[in-house]
């Protein structure tokens, strides 16, 4: 293996080329990723030690205040009722439904014979396809106050007796964009699962069939555990995905900091920052945001090298 | 999952179960919510940009026909300058990314070096920082190179943002070349060079049109660095951000919103059919063995 994939021309001295040949192919992309992802990760840790406002970004002095900022931060009431639980409780509300809802979508589409398969899932890349942005206002059309048709049918069928903004509670807030990630995200759970569900041997189900076991048996004592990787593979994907919604948040009526119930970690970094110009303790939050990434990120480093390497 | 198809001889009264017309209606019903549900957001869209009376009465077809709403947008909204500044941010980003990650694919693929593991993991890695995180220092670089409020700012991100998943899924494409036709021209003489251009690059296109279009939809869909870094410079909007200039303070013309959503949502769609079986197994990099 090792002799084959250092094959080189015989003109230059293989081992010399091999040495050197990676490195110029890797220059350009190594250099980019360093100066515009790495450097700036470093440069966010340094503005979160710092007082950094509009002055600092002008002059480029820098204002050490120490760990200030973050002690600002675990002190802020709101943190701890407010920011962490729009973030943490809507990451796992997000990611149970968008795994439950795609699993369920793929187990049917996996029982379908191949014409119905097929308009489901170009159906499926439909809301797939559908970019955060449009997604997100057509759901705030949807939910419109005064001439949403969600209002309108709710008034239709004696429901409601007047138009209610769903947008300034808290909750309803949130079930919007529960609502709006889910279907966004869905499809990704449901095409891959069903790409594994394909794949697990038939023999296996026979069998177990033969030996009595009923459909639900069956998907829990066979397929789940044959796609054990699949589904850790999904949650952790939707993990990351769901923890950094911004545009979904952001973008709704009062989304961008105006109505200070519904923030994230993600906005509040975002307006303290750009609405407040304090650089530096926006930076301070973001890379909260970010160790907590990193940690769902190191699981998923080791879940797919765990997978490369059987 | 299709067991009945393999086990009609074994299981004939299963199989007669399974067919039963309460099962299929039951089914059917299942199929029926969940088209309704999965379409439900982009048939109303439709409806509403193609509709005169949009945002003043609903219903559920166009009350009154009309293209109305996509002329205003293209004319008076402006929107063709977005579209145009669009699509230039999205062919460079294109370009540039698909570049630099063919050739770091290669070298990640086809050579065994040391610290090739770290350089994929660093890869990995880096895909998952949030935006949110590069978006204050890369402001601020961004700035210090003058580039603030121009197309080129942004492309520069775009790339950055493109760079690690072209890497990632073109590494695939690229470990898919038998390594055989590569050893075939080089006994033919060919160089290094030569073998790149005549042998690897023809047999990795297709992976590469998938990575483009990746990329494409990357820059053409990013709204957070689009935002930040056009601030007031109207003229030089991309669609994602253009679209707020037809929220007005007390009411917003929903008709134009929505034909103006739709012409950003269709070349995407269309893309998207397009690249989705590359795009999942890309993501899932080998967890699923299909």
């Amino acid at each position: 293996m090792t002799q084959q994939l250092t094959a080189a021309p015989p003109r230059i001295g293989r081992a010399r080329a091999a040495f050197v040949r990676p490195w110029l192919l890797l220059a350009p992309a190594l250099l980019v990723l360093a100066v515009l992802l790495l450097w700036p990760l470093v440069r966010v840790f340094l503005f979160s030690l710092q007082d950094y406002g509009l002055r600092e970004i002008t002059t480029g002095e820098p204002n050490w205040t120490g760990v200030d900022n973050y002690a600002e931060i675990l002190s802020t009431p709101e943190l701890w009722t407010v920011v962490l639980p729009n973030t943490v409780g809507f990451a796992v509300l997000a990611v149970a439904g968008t795994v439950a809802f795609g699993t369920g979508v793929a187990v049917l589409l996996a029982s379908l014979g191949t014409f119905w398969r097929t308009v489901t899932s170009s159906a499926i890349m439909a809301a797939w396809a559908m970019p955060a942005v449009t997604g997100t206002y057509v759901w705030v059309w949807i939910f419109d106050a005064d001439r949403g048709v969600f209002n309108d049918v709710l008034m239709g069928l004696g429901l409601l007796d007047d138009p209610t903004n769903w947008f300034t509670d808290r909750w309803t807030f949130y079930a919007i964009v529960l609502l709006n990630v889910i279907h966004h995200g869905f499809p990704f759970v449901a095409v891959t699962v069903l790409a594994g569900l394909l794949g697990v041997p038939k023999e296996m189900l026979e069998a177990a069939e033969m030996d009595g076991a009923g459909s639900f048996r069956r998907f829990f004592s066979i397929i789940v555990p044959q796609l054990r990787q699949v589904f850790a593979v999904v949650i952790i994907l939707s993990t990351i995905w769901d923890f950094k919604v911004f545009a979904q948040v952001y973008l709704m009526p009062g989304g961008a900091g105006s109505n200070r119930s519904v923030l994230n970690l993600g906005v509040w970094s975002y307006v303290e920052s750009f609405g407040q110009n304090r650089y530096g303790f926006g930076s301070a939050i973001a890379v909260l945001l970010t160790l907590l990434l990193l940690v769902i990120t190191a699981v998923y480093v080791r879940t797919v090298l765990a997978e490369e390497e059987r | 999952m299709s067991t009945t198809r393999t086990a009609p001889a074994l299981r004939p009264l299963r199989r007669t179960s399974r067919r039963s017309p309460l099962r299929q209606l039951g089914k059917g019903v299942l199929v029926a919510l969940l088209l309704a549900f999965t379409l439900f957001p982009v048939y109303w869209m439709l409806n509403s940009s193609l509709d005169a009376q949009a945002g003043h009465t609903n219903s559920f077809w166009p009350a009154e026909p009309t293209l109305d709403h996509y002329w205003f947008v293209l004319t008076e909204g402006g929107f063709g300058t977005f579209l145009r500044n669009s699509l230039l941010v999205a062919l460079g980003t294109v370009l540039i990314s698909s570049a630099l990650a063919l050739l770091a694919s290669v070298a990640v693929a086809r050579f065994r070096f040391r610290m090739r593991t770290q350089i994929l993991m660093l890869v990995l890695i880096v895909q998952m920082v949030p935006l949110e995180a590069l978006v204050i220092p890369l402001f601020v670089q961004v700035r210090d190179l003058q580039l603030l409020e121009t197309l080129i700012g942004l492309v520069v991100v775009y790339v950055a943002l493109a760079l690690p998943f072209g890497i990632w899924m073109l590494r695939g494409f690229v470990a898919a070349v038998p390594i055989e036709l590569e050893e075939a021209a080089y006994l033919d003489g060919a160089s290094w060079g030569r073998m790149f251009w005549s042998v690897l690059l023809p047999l990795v296109a297709p992976g590469l049109v998938a990575t483009s279009i990746f990329s494409f939809i990357t820059a053409w869909n990013e709204f957070i660095f689009a935002m930040t870094m056009l601030g007031g410079a109207t003229e030089n909007y991309t669609v994602a951000i253009g679209l707020r200039s037809f929220f007005g303070v007390h009411s917003n013309d929903w008709g134009a919103i929505m034909a103006a959503s739709t012409i950003i949502t269709v070349p995407v769609m269309i893309f998207f059919i397009l690249v989705q079986r590359r795009l999942a197994s890309g993501l899932t990099a080998g967890a699923v063995k299909a």
